[in-house]
């Protein structure tokens, strides 16, 4: 009978008003907020899509038709696989992890840069310019890309005006806008990961190598980054997450030909009116993101506490 | 090496501030449509709209009662969680923890949805009609949000909580208090900066989401959500006029917040009384404080704005840039007359030769015909709520235009 004894203890180095609205408040945020919504949700994602009269009635059974439907299409069309969806589910991820490695590469020389000189006023003057977006409105972020990239934006009136195209470009439809966006929206959760780690190495390290002779490639292989690793992967982690779930940036700067996953879901709730199909949606893009966040993970040998520091 | 770090951190923060910063011109160019260039006049009157748009008004407030339920619920889990984790037992700590931080890395969309299902789940298993508390947007909303928010103010707690001493509850414990009077003369103010930083997050966080509330808000919409279906259709630059104010107030905040800092730093200095030798025309608090003395003059920087903007009017401006597009439209014309002339009397030269047979009346008739329809296209190019890229289409139509004009012309002669 351990839990019990664990729970006295408990009880005895908080008291019981104390100790029990504690373990309320958790008990409420983990049970009630993280676990059964997400179980609700999984067992959502089985269930057929019934009209609320129907639910719990004898056509409420189990089914992986909403699953069937991601990955071959409607029922009618058999044996085909379900191109539009697929297409989509993949580019997104493929997208997600292009983004993340924009990030990544934009970020690294700031965070060294950041991480490695001598603090001060002129640190603080980047690190608060560093913040300063991120206190502005995510869509606000969005559609400040949307001036600049729309086709009458500043970037096309300046080509024209120099001459350098005859025509708008569309960087809307190209993606390039919604690249640029979402490796906008998630650059601070890239670099202060890093300059965490970077900071507490020891500048020693760096000099005696170089000392020694190391280029500067080599130093960064040998020393930092293997240092940096934590940071790096928890940096890519969130970035990684966070665009592949992004709705309001595809939302405002994809194209009208590139959907985004969460889009598609979004419609299923929201104009499709088949939640059961969106849940397993969401479900397939949670699962594999966390597939994908524990391969990067164990690739680069980082344990889920280092995630958050 | 140097050019290059100088050049980096250059792009690097253009990337990062440009932006922002061309959103907030295009906030005072009079175009109906928001864009920075061309540059037209400098007006204020989308603030004007801004303040009277009612959507947007009744956002903020929601945003508001959703932020502060937000706060409360998040920030209370939040230090409750911390608070377990520091005793809970050690085998189950590391499971803890994953599930604690989870709903950081969980897509927003995928706890909106999830929020959604469950107390719409909840709400049936009572019976309940759809007015009931759980299936109302606020309650809702707040709930979605506190998951992963919670989140983020443990981690401020965690932080926090690495530097304090058990010493001290146990020390008060033994001096007779109670648990509830110890964590409260003892754990509360000591966590009590962390408490604050975690409710401006907590807050920050809510007020910006828009995945989670997507989802979950109901008859309540939050600015988040108006804004974005503003950007997604249809868009003018009362918009940018909020993200504006948005810029200001945070880059006031900013300061504010930086010049206290820097005041503190100065008076726990002990080369204080060195640099108060110096003798300076400043007053005290500004004293070796940059930040200070940025943020004195970016107040006096949007003092001088708004009462700008109470005198200034852009009517006169306006009317020039709307009187230049009218001499451009009209040269435009002209332009378009010659071509039609010129080709017109080839044609009819060509007619002649050709036909030489038929009567030349059909001729006349054409360039009878021809300046009604230009007028037509000069009636649309002149109005005042012309689109942005209205010089340039413009020209594109009124030479589109053109040539069917001349075929219709030439349809009737034959």
């Amino acid at each position: 009978m351990k839990k019990p004894a664990l729970f006295s203890e408990f009880y005895k180095r908080n008291g019981t008003v104390l100790g029990t609205s504690l373990l309320l408040l958790v008990g409420f945020w983990v049970v009630v907020l993280i676990i059964l919504p997400q179980l609700s949700m999984l067992d959502f994602s089985f269930r057929p899509n019934l009209p609320p009269p129907e639910m719990g009635g004898p056509k409420d059974v189990y089914t992986l038709a909403n699953y069937k439907h991601l990955i071959f299409g409607a029922q009618g069309a058999e044996g085909t696989y379900n191109v539009v969806d697929l297409s989509v589910f993949v580019r997104t991820i493929i997208a997600a992890i292009l983004v993340t490695i924009l990030d990544l590469i934009l970020c690294y020389p700031l965070a060294y840069y950041l991480g490695q000189s001598k603090g001060g006023g002129k640190l603080r003057i980047l690190i608060v310019l560093l913040i300063i977006p991120y206190w502005i409105n995510e869509i606000l972020r969005a559609f400040a890309f949307r001036i600049i990239f729309g086709e009458s934006g500043l970037i096309n009136e300046m080509m024209l005006l120099v001459g350098l195209i005859d025509n708008p470009f569309d960087f809307i439809r190209q993606d390039i806008a919604l690249f640029a966006g979402l490796g906008y929206a998630y650059i601070l959760l890239m670099i202060f990961p890093m300059y965490n780690v970077i900071e507490s190495l020891d500048r020693n390290q760096i000099e005696a190598a170089r000392d020694m002779g190391a280029s500067w490639v080599r130093i960064h292989r040998r020393i930092v980054i293997p240092h940096a690793k934590p940071g790096i992967a928890s940096g890519c982690t969130m970035v990684f997450m966070l665009s592949a779930g992004a709705l309001a940036a595809p939302q405002i700067l994809g194209g009208p030909s590139s959907l985004w996953f969460t889009q598609i879901i979004y419609q299923w709730f929201n104009e499709g009116g088949n939640w059961p199909q969106g849940s397993a949606y969401a479900i397939v893009l949670l699962l594999t993101c966390i597939i994908i966040v524990l391969a990067i993970m164990r690739l680069f040998k980082v344990n889920m506490g280092d995630i958050g520091k | 090496m140097r050019f290059a770090l100088g050049a980096y951190l250059l792009i690097f923060f253009a990337y990062l501030l440009g932006p922002l910063l061309i959103m907030s011109i295009s906030a005072l160019n009079s175009k109906s449509f928001p864009s920075a260039s061309p540059w037209e006049c400098l007006t204020f009157e989308w603030f004007a709209v801004l303040a009277q748009d009612e959507r947007i008004l009744n956002g903020i407030k929601n945003s508001f009662i959703i932020g502060i339920g937000t706060v409360i619920l998040s920030v209370s889990m939040g230090m409750a969680g911390s608070l377990v984790l520091t005793q809970v037992w050690p085998r189950l700590r590391s499971t803890y923890y994953t599930i604690i931080i989870a709903p950081i890395l969980v897509p927003g969309v995928v706890l909106g949805i999830s929020t959604l299902v469950f107390w719409d789940r909840v709400n049936r298993f009572f019976g309940l009609g759809n007015d009931s508390v759980f299936s109302d947007g606020l309650f809702l909303t707040i709930m979605g949000q506190s998951t992963f928010i919670a989140s983020y103010c443990m981690l401020v707690f965690v932080a926090r909580l690495q530097r304090f001493d058990p010493g001290l509850t146990e020390a008060a414990l033994d001096l007779g208090a109670s648990h509830v009077q110890a964590f409260r003369k003892i754990m509360l103010p000591f966590l009590r900066p962390a408490i604050a930083s975690a409710a401006v997050l907590a807050f920050l966080a809510s007020f910006e989401n828009y995945n989670t509330t997507t989802f979950t808000f109901g008859q309540y919409p939050t600015l988040t959500i108006e804004l974005a279906q503003k950007v997604r259709y249809g868009i003018n630059p009362s918009i940018s006029a909020l993200a504006f104010l948005i810029v200001a107030l945070t880059i006031f905040a900013a300061l504010v917040n930086e010049a206290f800092r820097r005041r503190r730093e100065i008076r726990s200095d002990k080369d204080l009384t060195a640099a108060a030798q110096k003798p300076s025309l400043l007053p005290g608090f500004l004293r070796g404080n940059i930040p200070a003395i940025v943020l004195v003059l970016f107040s006096f920087g949007v003092i001088t704005v708004f009462y700008t903007a109470q005198t200034y009017s852009p009517e006169i401006c306006k009317a020039e840039v709307k009187a230049e597009k009218k001499i451009e439209t009209d040269r435009k014309i002209k332009e378009i007359q010659e071509k039609l002339k010129a080709q017109q009397k080839s044609k009819k030269q060509e007619q002649e030769n050709i036909k030489a047979s038929k009567k030349k009346s059909g001729g006349a008739f054409g360039s009878v015909f021809a300046p009604s329809n230009l007028e037509e296209t000069t009636g649309t190019t002149s109005e005042p709520e012309t689109k942005a890229p209205a010089k340039k289409k413009n020209n594109a139509f009124g030479n589109v235009f053109a040539p069917t004009n001349l075929e219709e012309t030439t349809g009737t002669t034959e």
